[in-house]
C-alpha cells in the first residue's frame, strides 16, 4: 500500500496539492485494478491520490452534437444512464461483460483507459464508439481521439498528473454490438472481444467501426475491415468477408488466458456474428 | 486535505455512517476499507478471501451498493453509509428474511462466503424486489462459494423476495 493517500474536494484543490506531494504519485479512481495491482506488488507508488469523489469527474452531460461520460462515473451509472443506452449501444452491450455487478459499483471508465490494458471491455468499446478522451493537466487541457491514449500494453501517452477528465461520444444515431469470449459467460477477462458500430440505412451498411480487445498490445481500432464495410449490403457473405479481413488485422499473443491463433480465429467468429446480430 | 481536522497528509479524518451509527475516526490514510471493517472496527463478520475482488467474500453496503472491501480504501468511505453483516436486520429486529430463507435452505455450510452472498443478494432486492432467478444468478457473478454449488443459494434468495 501507499504511504498516504490524498483526497482533494475538487479540481482546483488537486492542481494546487500537486507540487507538495511525494514524486512517486499516482491516482486513485474505483481502485479495483490499481489495489490489485499493489496487492500483487506490482505497485509500489509512495502517494495515491484519491481523485473518487472530484465532482467534475462524476457526471454524464449532452450538447448538442455530443455525449460527455465523466471520467469517475461509476460503470453501474452508466448503465442507468438513458443518454448512454440511445448514444453509446456497443458501450451498453459491453456492460454486463464488465467484471462483476459489485465491481461495476467501483470501477470507472476513466481506470479502464489509465490502466491500459488491451483486454479492457470498456475501452473497446468506446474505441468503437468513436469516443475522444479529454485530459487536464492543471491549465492545459487536450484532447484525444481515444485510440491515440494507447502506446503499448499497459502504456499510455497520459503525462505524469495528467488526469482524464471524460470521454466525449459523438451523438449519431447507431446500433451496438459487442460480444466478448471469455473463460465463463460472465464475469473473466477476455480471451478476445469485439465491438460494433454500424450506421444501418435499410440493408446496407452506411458506417461501421470495428474495435477489438485483447488480441493486440492495445485496444484495437480494425481500420481496413471499417472502412471495407462502409456501402455493403449487410448479408451473411459480406459479414464471413469481413471476418476474413479482420483476422489479418489483429496481432494476437499466446499467454495465460488463451493461444495465439485461437484468438485471431475468434476474432473472426464474434465479427461474424456481430454484424448478424446488427438490425 | 478534505478534512478541516487532518494535521498531516499520513492521517486522515474519516467521516462516515456505519451500521446506522454515525462514525468520526482518525485512521492511517493508506488504510484498506476492509482491514478499517475487520481491524479498526473490530467488525469480523465481513470476510477476507482471494483479495483481488473475485470472490465476493468481503462485500460490503456503500451507500446501498455492493462493493468489495479488499478493493475499496478507507478514504473512499468519507461522507458515506456503510453497512456490513453486522447491519442486516429484519425491519423489527432479529433476522433479515434473507438470513432466515439462507437457514431454511441449507444455503450456508463452511459460511465463508455467507456474509457476502447475503450482502449482494440484499443490493439486488432493495434494487428489484422481484428479481427474477436470472437477475440473481447476474448478480451473483462475483460471489464464489466452493461447498453448497450454489442451487440453494439461488432458492433462498428466490424465497426471500417479497419479504
Amino acid at each position: 500500500m501507499p504511504e498516504i493517500i490524498v483526497k482533494p474536494l475538487n479540481l482546483k484543490e488537486l492542481w494546487k496539492a500537486l507540487p507538495g506531494l511525494p514524486a512517486a504519485r499516482r491516482y486513485l479512481a474505483g481502485g479495483t485494478d490499481i489495489v490489485t495491482a499493489d496487492n500483487a506488488g506490482a505497485e509500489s507508488s509512495e502517494c495515491w491520490i484519491d481523485i473518487s469523489d472530484l465532482p467534475e469527474l462524476g457526471t454524464i452531460k449532452e450538447t448538442a452534437g455530443a455525449l460527455f461520460i465523466g471520467s469517475g462515473v461509476k460503470i453501474s451509472e452508466i448503465e442507468k444512464s438513458k443518454a448512454a443506452r440511445k448514444w453509446c449501444p456497443a458501450l451498453l452491450a459491453a456492460i454486463p461483460h464488465f467484471a462483476s455487478p459489485s465491481l461495476r459499483n467501483m470501477a470507472t471508465l476513466g481506470g479502464n483507459a489509465a490502466n491500459g490494458s488491451p483486454c479492457a471491455d470498456g475501452v473497446c468499446a468506446l474505441v468503437a464508439e468513436g469516443a475522444y478522451v479529454l485530459l487536464a493537466l492543471k491549465g492545459r487541457k487536450r484532447r484525444l481521439p481515444l485510440r491515440e491514449l494507447f502506446l503499448g500494453p499497459k502504456r499510455t501517452a497520459l503525462k505524469k498528473d495528467e488526469l482524464i477528465l471524460a470521454f466525449e461520444i459523438p451523438k449519431r444515431p447507431h446500433a451496438g454490438v459487442y460480444l466478448k469470449l471469455g473463460p465463463r459467460a460472465y464475469f473473466g477477462i477476455s480471451k478476445a472481444a469485439v465491438a460494433l458500430a454500424a450506421e444501418l440505412s435499410g440493408g446496407t451498411i452506411k458506417r461501421a467501426v470495428v474495435a477489438l480487445g485483447s488480441v493486440a498490445p492495445v485496444p484495437l481500432l480494425a481500420v481496413k475491415t471499417s472502412a471495407w464495410l462502409a456501402g455493403r449490403q449487410l448479408s451473411p457473405q459480406t459479414a464471413a468477408s469481413a471476418a476474413a479481413m479482420v483476422k489479418t488485422e489483429v496481432s494476437p499473443i499466446t499467454d495465460t488466458r488463451s493461444e495465439a491463433e485461437y484468438r485471431r480465429e475468434m476474432c473472426g467468429v464474434l465479427l461474424e456474428r456481430a454484424l448478424g446480430g446488427l438490425r | 486535505m478534505s478534512a478541516k481536522k487532518n494535521t498531516t497528509p499520513a492521517v486522515f479524518a474519516l467521516s462516515s455512517t456505519v451500521n446506522g451509527q454515525r462514525t468520526e475516526l482518525e485512521i492511517p490514510s493508506s488504510l484498506s476499507l476492509l482491514d478499517l471493517i475487520r481491524e479498526t472496527l473490530g467488525l469480523k463478520g465481513t470476510k477476507e478471501g482471494c483479495g483481488e475482488g473475485e470472490c465476493g467474500a468481503c462485500m460490503v453496503l456503500v451507500d446501498g451498493r455492493a462493493v468489495n472491501a479488499c478493493l475499496m480504501m478507507a478514504v473512499q468511505l468519507h461522507g458515506k453509509e456503510l453497512v456490513t453483516i453486522e447491519g442486516i436486520k429484519g425491519k423489527a429486529g432479529g433476522l433479515h428474511p434473507l438470513q432466515k430463507t439462507f437457514m431454511a435452505e441449507g444455503a450456508v455450510q463452511c459460511g465463508f462466503c455467507t456474509p457476502g452472498l447475503i450482502i449482494a443478494s440484499e443490493a439486488l432486492l432493495r434494487r428489484k424486489p422481484k428479481a427474477t432467478l436470472e437477475d440473481i444468478k447476474l448478480e451473483l457473478t462475483g460471489n464464489l462459494c466452493r461447498c453448497t454449488g450454489y442451487e440453494k443459494v439461488l432458492s433462498a434468495v428466490e424465497k426471500a423476495r417479497g419479504k
